[in-house]
């Protein structure tokens, strides 16, 4: 095992060369996105742990006064590049800009948003640097010993935790789901360094964007948005069960949502999943209707306050991880929710 | 003329059929089958589509143990032209990076290839790190989560999906893209394609004597990442408060005044 990460064809590393916390920032449609500002505050603590500088890293065209908010939420130092090959993101440009920058500035700690985009781009950043990369981590500890930044992730299954070390590479790096970490407060008055860097050279990116539009009809609350979250599974039966559970969401200014089975049946979009696969929601409230709670969607709702389980099975393991729960069948049930929650709303009739 | 596709795929255990012990909290893995990553099989339904447009072929490959030949049968069951397993002990226990390694030096021993196709992500681990990791070791332009395609005068168009973006994108070939889970169903596997890769044994095996990597920089010694440890999940504390044998009627009206209490719902 002390062998593992020593290939002779990299670039050797020493570890003790490599100092301080990095967080890649990510913009998206001229702001910072949400996941990457979660990530700052996780990653002060680490920070503060190894007793190093939380870094945060930008990069693009236009930048401008973006470059001074990660300092009021707690990063040390910005690093930024401001270059027009950078105006439009590729994968590629982008990968190979934060590799160089990390080569240069040797962070022990490289920490990446899981957006969409952020899991596109953070294993070409370790690949070009040739260090390892862990994902969707849920945790970061620090050895107090040896001050190793130590990624914690759910592997397989979600009821086990993997513990992941990186022996002799570094950075350390990893991408971390958005919603796992709540998002930090704003200090206003707080102030990081602003460094300014360059990139030299970058390759070409091969691509060309031609378009881009957002994608219309999501006129839907997004569910990581929502406070109260009512959700189906298999034992929903059809795509017209869930214009019951619509219906709950709604009278309850929440929305709907599902699990990984919905989704494969085709009765609710891939964005509105929870769970391992889906996403990680912090909802006040969620009511899981006829989801038997297999480990990988009970992950995706550990950061919920209440969880309410309707199930017709007394013995559906959603039970063990709720703190409500009605054993019955959900089509007699949710209408008389819509019924009591309605009359409470507008009024006994 | 034709695309020359490199189809990348994983064996997973079926975690449809995997079952949590409801006492320990660990997974029962005995007699857990193995299936084609679902989501490397709508990867594969995407490659079959452009080859029946363009023409070309379809290599299959994989970095696993030898198992993973049933795997390779039932992709060339669906159609796929052939296959090839890399398979030595020397390649256990890899993290993404030394798999991708692997993959990444097989590829450069074709004789040529325009595009590499896998699926977003696998079921059992969802790193979705594979991707870009090849596309890093090869140097060559790469696309997440891509919906359609097209070839238009040697550069292919991509049409791909983020959270709340549709983007399309010229690509310059050769290159790789990921495919966008349950943006493609997969075909059923035929008889007929079974038959005719019984009689072209088209896959091809092969170890570390015929990719001679350095085996530092290959499996659990070219990987940069170990799982120190695993540990149970704590689970959050739930109270637990179920009813039960009442009617609906009252089920309703006991937990609306549950949340009442808690005033979850003013």
């Amino acid at each position: 095992m002390s062998t593992a990460g020593q290939c002779p064809e990299w670039i050797p590393v020493n570890i003790n060369e490599h100092k301080n916390v990095w967080v890649y920032i990510e913009i998206e449609k001229g702001h910072i996105h949400e996941a990457s500002l979660q990530l700052l505050g996780k990653a002060r603590e680490v920070a503060n742990k190894v007793n190093s500088e939380l870094v945060a890293v930008m990069i693009g065209s236009g930048l401008g006064s973006l470059i001074n908010e990660p300092g009021m939420y707690g990063a040390d130092q910005v690093i930024y590049v401001e270059d027009p090959r950078l105006e439009t993101y590729y994968s590629l440009t982008y990968g190979e800009a934060l590799a160089q920058l990390a080569m240069k500035y040797k962070p022990e700690a490289f920490l990446v948003a899981g957006t969409m985009r952020g899991r596109e781009l953070a294993p070409y950043i370790a690949n070009n640097l040739r260090t390892g990369i862990t994902a969707d981590l849920t945790m970061i500890e620090v050895d107090e010993k040896t001050r190793e930044i130590i990624l914690v992730r759910p592997p397989f299954g979600a009821w086990q935790l993997a513990h992941i070390r990186t022996l002799k590479r570094r950075p350390v790096m990893g991408s971390v789901r958005p919603n796992v970490f709540p998002l930090p407060a704003k200090d206003e008055n707080r102030k990081a360094k602003i460094v300014q860097e360059k990139v030299e050279e970058l390759r070409e990116p091969g691509l060309e964007l031609l378009e881009r539009t957002e994608i219309k009809g999501s006129e839907e609350m997004p569910i990581e948005k929502a406070e109260i979250l009512v959700s189906g599974g298999r034992g929903i039966g059809s795509r017209d069960g869930f214009e019951m559970l619509k219906k709950l969401a709604q009278l309850m200014g929440g929305t709907y949502a599902g699990s990984r089975k919905a989704v494969d049946m085709g009765w609710i979009q891939h964005e509105r999943q929870v769970g391992q696969t889906g996403k990680t929601v912090r909802p006040n409230l969620y009511i899981a209707v006829a989801i038997s709670g297999a480990a990988q969607h009970v992950f995706g709702i550990r950061e919920a306050k209440r969880v309410v389980a309707i199930n017709n099975d007394p013995n559906a393991p959603i039970f063990e991880s709720a703190d409500y729960g009605i054993v019955g069948d959900y089509k007699q049930v949710v209408p008389e929710l819509i019924k009591l929650i309605d009359e409470k709303k507008n009024g006994k009739k | 003329m034709g695309l020359n596709i490199v189809l990348l795929f994983k064996y997973v255990p079926n975690t449809n059929t995997v079952n949590v012990d409801p006492n320990t909290g660990t997974l029962v893995r005995e007699g857990v089958p193995s299936v084609v990553n679902p989501h490397d099989l709508d990867a594969a339904e995407f490659a079959l589509e452009l080859r029946e447009k363009y023409g070309g072929k379809i290599t299959a490959m994989i970095m696993a143990p030898p198992n993973a030949m049933k795997g390779i049968e039932f992709l060339l069951g669906m159609g796929v032209d052939d296959g090839m397993l890399l398979t030595d002990r020397a390649y256990g226990g890899a993290d993404t990076l030394a798999t991708s390694y692997v993959l990444a030096e097989a590829i450069k021993t074709l004789e040529h290839y325009d595009l590499i196709i896998t699926g977003q992500e696998t079921l059992d681990s969802s790193t979705a790190h594979i991707g870009a990791q090849v596309a890093s070791w090869l140097k060559i332009p790469y696309v997440y989560y891509v919906t359609e395609a097209s070839l238009d005068n040697g550069s292919l168009i991509v049409k791909r999906q983020l959270e709340s973006l549709i983007e399309s994108y010229k690509i310059r070939l050769p290159a790789l893209v990921t495919v966008l889970m349950h943006s493609h169903y997969p075909r059923p596997v035929t008889l007929e394609n079974k038959l005719k890769a019984v009689i072209k044994k088209p896959v091809k095996v092969l170890t570390n004597n015929d990719l001679k990597l350095n085996i530092l920089c290959t499996g659990l010694r070219g990987s940069p990442t170990v799982v120190a440890k695993t540990e149970f999940i704590s689970k959050i504390p739930r109270k637990k408060e179920i009813i039960q044998g009442k009617s609906p009627q009252e089920s309703a009206a006991w937990l609306v005044s549950k949340l009442n209490e808690e005033g979850i719902l003013n």
